[in-house]
């Protein structure tokens, strides 16, 4: 149970509340930020850990819970969660939970708090969202409050960092305290409905006691006559604190209008996706510019021999291809955590649930699935969100077949072969197809998997949407950043090391056995000389080897060995292949565009030794249809195995998603053949 | 025994009872949808479900073969 974090005389505190009740902006504040993320050993349940901020002067660890709303769970994620709440397996049992309680939700709120009291642990209650109560012109006596649940409580805003001192005050008081009698009473309250009802009643008692006109001072009883006057038109009007957040009211009249709200999430979806892509792009092309450079810099340094190879092929490249992606995670994750914290995204899962359950998935599918035209990485951690497992494992099922980014340079090369080249609008409206292709694709493959879903998900259980709409509110920039910048981390991590360890593997394959191949040089400028050695080197290579062992499965799709070994290549990441394509094509890329002289070999390549052209229409076309459904990318079926905790799913995608691929191209390429398209 | 599913736009209900036997009936009852409460119809979408109830100071999004446990 010991462990560095939890090392002696280290307190440990475990921040406790339900969703939305601002329980995250209150870890940053004591954490500084500066913290590392666990999973619950086995699970993808996650937990934030860190030393309280020096500044605060309190020796302990705060841990950061999933946000749960009883003390019973719904979900497997929930139970992990409430389990580990009693005794977590790495950090021990809480000295301390401190729970978030939305003041504006008072009820609600409590309700886990009487939960937690009932079970011995020593609670302090940050009381949150004072001001959003107080527009509604009440506000919590705290003296009361705390003397009826006999605990602490503090008002703190996480914003600000208002209240944050005397909560830490308060920590300190209960850590000193030990009139606590020891042992936890595992959930001392039972199942029934009854007691569920008892409780809610209970604490809508405390409810009208606690809450006063906000025109009172709190302290010492006075009033305010000026403010209370202010606030007696919202206190006529009945339960006003039961009302929603007038603003939020408002705004939800268009947001949740039956045609306006369509309007609304196409426009933020649109414009998420497309800046997914226009705004990434420039920092791109930085990244590709500064890793080619560093590759040329690192050959002229270590020389063209296998170690300079290694050095400038094998590992610059390959960390090259993890961190291109790097700018199209931020700004998602960016984005999208703009929409989750103003509010909003809640309501778009709310408004194409109804769609999406009608394939076997939930309105929490969404973002993932979005998510996934950016990278398949990042979109399946993003489905943890999903409580129902058989809609989860769905979600994590079809999300390869979104058309990710490192689709998109292979599809620029095969589109650009197969359109006329004075007519570049044309590609756009392709790919446009291509991407709506992949997505009808996805639908259609997502309904049969649920109809079999006893078969291929191996979960039946009760399919449930329902979410908390939050107030609407100015995002905190602070945890919007931190938690982008945590993504990207784990991006970085977790497929990051894969795919470097691929990227060296198949350096390896291509340039081993290193054959010093006899070339013409006569004529030729340094740069063709070494371009051309390393054509002759993959041609003769392992990799080589491998692409003609698998000939006989490229043929039936018009194709030959050296397509096989780009397709090879692919599996460490998929915009390998068009630098396969380049290698093994024996392009030499010094004063012409890569692309073009590509282009050009491409056209004048022959299938060896019979001369029929190797990329027809059908053949291209057939490649593309390849790309849109195989599973390519081994980082993905590395983070499905981690996310699913089973090689069951991420499996059947290689061989369901492969198969279908090949299947379909060998449609593709024979039936356009057939119709006389070659 | 008219529902949450029942209601029309901008509509007004307090709750009479929870329907225990379906699956979902406890989260329901402990997000706060409790016999006594007032829960106000705010809005759909265009598929017409899941709804947006008010209940106890905050709005929960749900199902209509879920909203139905709630009897008004």
């Amino acid at each position: 149970m010991k462990d560095i974090l939890t090392e002696n005389k280290v307190s440990l505190i475990t921040l406790v509340g339900p969703p939305n009740s601002g329980k995250t902006t209150l870890f940053n504040q004591l954490s500084g930020k500066n913290y590392k993320t666990v999973n619950y050993p086995g699970s993808t349940v996650e937990y934030s850990i860190s030393r309280i901020l020096n500044k605060y002067s309190i020796n302990a660890n705060i841990l950061d819970s999933p946000g749960i709303i009883s003390l019973l769970p719904s979900s497997p994620d929930e139970k992990i969660s409430v389990d580990s709440l009693f005794s977590h397996p790495k950090f021990g049992v809480p000295d301390i939970v401190v729970v978030t309680v939305d003041a504006s939700q008072l009820s609600r709120h409590l309700y886990l708090v009487n939960q937690l009291i009932n079970s011995n642990f020593r609670v302090v209650v940050a009381l949150t969202m004072n001001d959003l109560l107080k527009r509604k012109g009440y506000q919590v006596s705290v003296q009361k409050l705390s003397s009826i649940l006999n605990c602490e409580v503090i008002k703190v805003n996480g914003k600000s960092g208002e209240g944050i001192d005397e909560l830490i005050k308060a920590i300190g008081r209960q850590l000193k305290n030990n009139s606590y009698e020891e042992g936890r009473a595992e959930i001392s309250f039972n199942n029934s409905s009854h007691d569920l009802l008892g409780s809610y009643k209970k604490i809508e008692t405390i409810e009208n006691e606690v809450l006063i006109s906000a025109g009172v001072d709190d302290k010492n009883g006075t009033i305010d006559i000026e403010k209370l006057n202010e606030k007696l038109v919202v206190l006529n009007s009945g339960r006003s604190f039961a009302r929603p957040d007038e603003f939020t009211l408002k705004l939800d009249k268009i947001i949740l209008h039956k045609y306006f709200g369509l309007l609304i999430f196409f426009v933020f979806m649109s414009l998420t996706f497309t800046s997914i892509f226009w705004l990434a792009e420039p920092a791109m092309e930085v990244i590709n510019e500064l890793f080619s450079y560093l590759s040329e810099e690192a050959a002229a340094i270590a020389g063209d021999g296998w170690f300079g190879n290694l050095i400038s092929n094998g590992i610059i490249n390959g960390v090259g291809s993890v961190l291109v992606f790097l700018p199209q995670i931020l700004i998602l994750f960016l984005i999208l955590g703009l929409l989750e914290d103003s509010g909003y995204l809640a309501r778009g899962a709310m408004l194409i649930d109804k769609p999406l359950s009608k394939i076997g998935l939930n309105g929490k599918s969404f973002v993932p699935l979005l998510s996934g035209f950016a990278c398949a990485i990042p979109a399946i951690m993003a489905t943890r969100t999903i409580a129902n497992k058989r809609e989860r494992l769905l979600t994590i099922f079809i999300i390869p077949l979104m058309s990710c980014s490192a689709r998109l340079p292979i599809y620029a090369l095969l589109i650009a072969f197969l359109m006329p080249s004075d007519k570049p609008w044309l590609g756009g409206i392709v790919l446009a197809f291509i991407y709506l292709f992949g997505i009808l694709s996805s639908l259609l493959i997502s309904s049969l998997a649920n109809k079999f879903s006893k078969n291929i998900l191996k979960v039946k259980d009760n399919s449930s949407f329902i979410l908390e709409l939050p107030a609407y509110r100015i995002p905190s920039l602070i945890t919007v950043i931190t938690r982008t910048f945590n993504n990207a981390k784990q991006y970085i991590l977790k497929a990051g090391h894969v795919i470097l360890y691929l990227s060296v593997i198949l350096w390896f394959l291509t340039y081993f056995p290193d054959t010093n191949p006899d070339i013409q040089i006569e004529g030729k400028t340094e740069d063709e000389i070494i371009q051309l050695k390393n054509s002759e080197r993959i041609s003769n290579s392992y990799a080589a080897d491998l692409g003609k062992f698998i000939e006989p499965v490229m043929k039936p799709m018009g194709m030959d060995w050296r397509i096989g070994v780009s397709l090879i290549s692919a599996f460490a990441a998929r915009e390998v292949f068009v630098s396969a394509m380049a290698l093994i094509f024996k392009i030499t890329d010094d004063e012409d565009n890569l692309q073009n002289s590509l282009l050009e070999s491409m056209k004048s390549a022959e299938i060896e030794g019979t001369g029929i052209k190797l990329f027809t229409t059908a053949t291209t076309t057939g490649l593309i249809v390849f790309f849109v459904f195989a599973m390519q990318c081994l980082s993905t079926v590395a983070i499905s195995r981690k996310e699913t905790g089973s090689w069951r799913i991420p499996l059947l995608q290689i061989f369901v998603f492969t198969a279908i691929a090949y299947l379909l191209t060998l449609i593709t390429v024979n039936g356009l053949r057939a119709f006389g398209i070659n | 025994m008219k529902s949450a599913k029942d209601l029309k736009l901008g509509e007004r209900a307090i709750i009479k009872d929870i329907d225990n036997d379906h699956p979902s009936s406890r989260r329901i009852m402990e997000l706060g949808f409790t016999p006594g409460q007032e829960i106000v119809m705010l809005g759909s979408t265009v598929f017409n479900d899941p709804i947006a109830l008010s209940v106890r100071g905050t709005i929960i999004a749900i199902r209509i073969k879920e909203a139905a446990c709630i009897k008004i």
